[in-house]
């Protein structure tokens, strides 16, 4: 079942300076399914934080629909649904953390035992047990980071989504946010979450699409990454006879050598059996064998890339039927 | 409801832990102690009127200095700052947000005026003088010229920035307290365009000459009751349509 839908949005805002409209967002669709994490990729000045801005109300689209959990996004009531962490949050720092937790409960809908007991619970699961009483002021980065966490899911949302949620914080802030959004996404809660760190969002998303001038230009399955690498698999090798590279050149794409050691692209999946038998039987040890398969990075560069080119293309064709007009 | 309750607990506190507040309040009462002090000094007038009336026009000018310069802040910092968001994210009204930002500064001003309304009735008695009716609906009637203020704040502070919601706010206030004389002036022009431009601005102005009984407490005049309720009912009015003025500004707004 899709948590949220984003179905064609466009945005756009009045240059300040030539008065022209200038479109941020065309066309955007896509959706995240339940108990899914949905990693939102692209470079500066794509659209990213306006699209998150739309789909928690703080703007309004030109035009199409943004549905969770089939509920519109501009009734308020499905607002509770939505727990936000913003991108370098700011918190009311004349509020102890205790304070500013109950605040946000109560402006949930939360009341009573059981906003307090949720609030310990996720005070303690952020970390900041022994700062509950301090106020947000005091606070360093990584702190508030972890504060705007709690706050996010303090109401127990179903959508969870968060705009660089790993901004600030130390290694082990990381992987404490990344271990709490997997406990979350065990719970079946959909997390929709656009950051920088693309290591992070490889670690824990099943998917990602990847925005450029405001239109969605991929969406990649993490699992699609192996096929993306067209079933090729790396081999290392070692103790192998240099003079014998030679011979297994008919299943492999590449052979690199590195001292002992010896990095093998086999062609095919099909021939890696015949190659590490091939190995074996020449008295090589066979070190790992693993998929290749790009990085979300490798992608995300090179599907940008793929972009500015095609943008480069058109501008050129474009002049060139201009210069033959003329 | 609970949520305008939250929000407007939560301006209080900022209020209340904020530095801005003391600072008036401490000025107030220098002030109004000094009254006290420096009475003796004055002549053929009785000591316990001069307090009562420095100390009603001190009231009224901290309080709504404290309404402008507190709520000039009011919306703009929360959406600079982006707390705001914390707020508008979640099943939140604009209208309960600025409603729950009214109400808290309101909290806030209930307690300065009462604060300085005590220190200044002790310095009353001390001086030989009493409590009196007059006083207490002068007082009444400052707060809810307070209100009225404080409403303009948050009208203005929804479009524009504190500077200039400030200055905004400042010139209102003194062309509310002429409003009065605007009428005076309209008439000396007949008719005509400027005397419907006039007629036109004395609507809209907030006539605050009559949230002003100071003359009518320091000199025992007697008053009516109706007119304060009329005046409660008034500035009711126009605090409400203010109100619904800044949600219609604030409904449209998109927080880029």
């Amino acid at each position: 079942m899709d948590i949220l839908n984003v179905e064609n949005i466009r945005k756009s805002y009045r240059n300040n300076i030539s008065f022209r409209k200038e479109e941020v967002l065309r066309d955007l669709s896509f959706f995240a399914g339940e108990g899914e994490i949905l990693g939102f990729l692209g470079p500066n000045g794509a659209g990213k934080t306006t699209t998150i801005k739309i789909i928690v109300g703080l703007i309004r689209p030109d035009s199409g629909k943004i549905t969770i959990l089939g509920n519109s996004v501009s009734e308020r009531q499905t607002r509770s649904m939505i727990g936000f962490l913003p991108e370098n949050p700011f918190f009311y720092p004349h509020l102890t953390l205790e304070e500013f937790l109950v605040f946000c409960g109560k402006m949930s809908g939360m009341k009573g035992k059981k906003l307090k007991v949720r609030m310990e619970s996720m005070i303690d699961r952020v970390g900041l047990a022994r700062h509950k009483k301090k106020r947000l002021s005091t606070f360093s980065k990584g702190m508030i980071q972890r504060a705007g966490l709690a706050q996010a899911v303090i109401h127990d949302p179903d959508l969870l989504i968060l705009d660089e949620p790993f901004s600030g914080l130390d290694p082990l802030g990381r992987k404490m946010v990344r271990d709490f959004l997997l406990e979350l996404k065990g719970r079946g809660k959909t997390i929709f979450f656009s950051s920088h760190i693309l290591s992070d969002m490889e670690a824990l998303c099943d998917r990602a699409s990847i925005i450029r001038e405001g239109v969605i230009i991929k969406n990649v399955g993490l699992d699609e990454l192996f096929i993306m690498g067209k079933g090729k698999v790396e081999v290392t090798a070692r103790g192998y006879p240099e003079s014998m590279t030679g011979e297994i050149n008919q299943f492999t794409d590449s052979v690199k050598r590195s001292g002992d050691e010896m990095l093998i692209v086999v062609k095919r999946q099909e021939y890696v059996r015949s190659v590490i038998q091939y190995l074996l039987n020449n008295g090589a040890e066979v070190m790992r064998v693993a998929g290749v398969q790009p990085s979300l990075e490798e992608v995300f560069v090179s599907e940008v890339a793929a972009g500015e080119n095609r943008n480069k293309k058109s501008i050129t064709g474009e002049l060139s039927r201009v210069e033959t007009s003329v | 409801m609970a949520r305008i309750k939250n929000i407007a607990l939560n301006t209080f506190r900022e209020s209340i832990r904020g530095k801005l507040l003391y600072i008036v309040l401490i000025f107030g009462v220098i002030l109004i102690v000094s009254t006290y002090i420096l009475s003796p000094l004055s002549v053929g007038a009785a000591k316990d009127k001069i307090i009562t009336d420095v100390g009603l026009a001190f009231i009224s000018f901290f309080g709504v200095m404290t309404a402008v310069i507190a709520g000039s802040t009011l919306v703009n910092k929360e959406v600079d700052k982006k707390a705001i968001y914390m707020v508008l994210t979640r099943p939140v009204s604009r209208l309960q947000y600025l409603l729950g930002k009214f109400f808290g500064i309101m909290t806030a001003l209930i307690l300065m005026v009462v604060a300085m309304s005590v220190v200044m009735g002790v310095v009353i008695v001390i001086g030989g003088g009493s409590i009196t009716e007059g006083i207490l609906a002068a007082l009444f009637l400052s707060f809810i010229e307070m209100a009225v203020i404080c409403s303009v704040v948050l009208f203005f502070s929804t479009f524009t920035t504190p500077i200039l919601t400030f200055f905004f706010t400042i010139c209102l206030f003194a062309a509310g307290s002429l409003s009065s004389d605007l009428r005076v002036f309209a008439e000396k022009f007949g008719s005509g365009t400027m005397k419907i431009i006039i007629d036109l601005f004395y609507y809209i102005l907030p006539n605050l000459k009559l949230f002003n009984l100071r003359h009518e407490a320091v000199h025992g005049i007697a008053f009516q009751y109706s007119d304060i309720l009329l005046t409660t009912v008034y500035a009711a009015i126009y605090s409400s349509v203010i109100i619904y003025f800044s949600y219609l500004v604030f409904s449209k707004k998109e927080f880029v």
